[in-house]
């Protein structure tokens, strides 16, 4: 029963269906969330005790680091799909997720720096966070760059597979950084195992505007495997029906 | 839980000489995802009329 | 699961058993390079010349911070060793005692010539108000 579910949804059409059913209510819903959690994150929290004001940042640096990674981590799982099961979706999915994955370690790479300014006192430092994160963008880069360069899409998702199994070992790495090594960049403030080290009031409207940004991440990465699977089925009988 | 942080409007926009830092990482994130949905909304849009200029 | 599938799996398998282990040893053999500075203890086991700009981090100790018009001086400590700073320019608005502080200069007679000092937060955030709650 599992195997024909997975078969369903793993055909193109399905999918397509259930996204068109899905976007606006995961849309919407997310925005409010995000919009709420950002205005109250800066506008309705108190200030820090050290870093006075300017921690607001955080409220919009942190969901993007976070995304930046899990993206990169959920490119890998489809990797691995298409590689053994052959799931052409899957393959589908790397490839339109790569240009959003780099979208939010821009952003987490721009809003660190400006971050860096009043508080480190530096808006660069080639410190062992900084620097993996960096690698990880200039990864998600790469991946674009080479599957346009291939003609040969079956050529290109196979590679691109391969290739982004093979950076996997990268995100381990960014995570344990401020551990393993001694960083400018400080050590985790959220952790699966240990209670938070920011404050209740501080915490809650950065859960929100993670999840709301998670959300408005999602909707891009249905939008583009949308645009994606019309580019690359656009010669199936069904796409003619579907359009 | 939801009190304002700041006593007038002028000091929410200033916050103490770290508005600007603030401010601009909002305009960065809110300008990103703008462009990326106009983007995919686009794209979709000429894909599906080549589509049917194939039909 | 069929048996090219299954080999498929091994293949990956394999394929991220090596790069792990690439990434490991490139990362054991840099390790202490990858530090971003040297902790005061750290200092004083090395031998290090003049001319080479070093990183040194920790906490700023109280009481020690001393400012002769624009210059600052101050000691670094890891409540281990400690080392003396000086410092001629603008401090970040976060530098103050007993916080974490990065200074980036040339180590001449034991003590630290900086050239930048930048300050390093930890990951606790909190109100004020309830700072002086918990520190009560």
């Amino acid at each position: 029963m599992i195997k024909k579910f997975i078969h369903q949804f793993a055909s193109p059409k399905t999918f397509l269906l259930q996204v068109e059913r899905s976007y606006s209510f995961i849309f919407f819903t997310s925005l409010c969330i995000y919009v709420f959690s950002i205005v109250w994150g800066l506008l309705f929290t108190p200030e820090d005790f050290v870093q006075g004001n300017s921690y607001r940042i955080m409220y919009l640096h942190v969901p993007a680091s976070f995304l930046s990674q899990s993206l990169y981590i959920a490119m890998a799982v489809s990797s691995v799909t298409y590689l053994i099961w052959r799931v052409k979706l899957a393959a589908y999915l790397v490839i339109a997720i790569a240009p959003i994955g780099a979208m939010t370690t821009f952003i987490a790479l721009i809003s660190g720096s400006i971050w860096g300014i009043p508080t480190w006192g530096t808006w660069w430092q080639w410190d062992a966070r900084i620097t993996s994160t960096l690698i990880l963008f200039i990864m998600y880069l790469g991946l674009i760059s080479l599957h346009n360069s291939f003609s040969n899409y079956e050529k290109a998702d196979k590679l691109l597979s391969w290739l982004v199994i093979v950076g996997a070992v990268n995100i381990p790495i960014i995570k344990k950084s401020v551990d393993w090594w001694s960083t400018l960049h400080q050590s985790a403030s959220i952790t699966l195992t240990e209670k938070p080290s920011i404050d209740p009031v501080m915490l809650y409207p950065l859960i929100g505007a993670i999840i709301g940004f998670f959300g408005l991440i999602v909707c891009l990465i249905l939008m583009s495997s949308k645009n994606q699977i019309f580019i690359r089925e656009k010669n199936k009988s069904w796409v003619k029906d579907y359009v | 839980m939801f009190n304002f942080a700041f006593n007038s409007f002028y000091e929410a926009i200033y916050m103490n000489g770290h508005g600007i830092y603030v401010w601009s990482v909002l305009f960065i994130v809110f300008f990103s995802l703008l462009v990326f949905f106009t983007v995919y909304r686009y794209k979709i849009k000429k894909i599906k009329e080549k589509l049917d200029e194939l039909n | 699961m069929n048996s090219t599938r299954k080999r498929r799996l091994f293949n990956i398998c394999i394929v991220i058993l090596f790069s792990m282990s690439g990434a490991g040893l490139i990362l054991y053999s840099l390790n202490s390079n990858l530090d971003y500075f040297f902790t005061p203890t750290e200092l004083k086991n090395k031998t290090i010349s003049v001319d080479k700009r070093i990183k040194v981090g920790g906490m700023v100790l109280k009481g020690s911070v001393e400012r002769i018009s624009s210059k600052v001086s101050f000691t670094i400590t890891d409540y281990k060793n400690s080392v003396n700073v000086e410092y001629e320019g603008i401090v970040p608005d976060l530098f103050k005692e007993e916080s974490g502080v990065v200074v980036l200069g040339y180590l001449k007679n034991q003590m630290v010539f900086a050239e930048e000092v930048l300050a390093k937060h930890d990951e606790n955030y909190m109100p004020p108000s309830l700072k002086i709650v918990n520190d009560n």
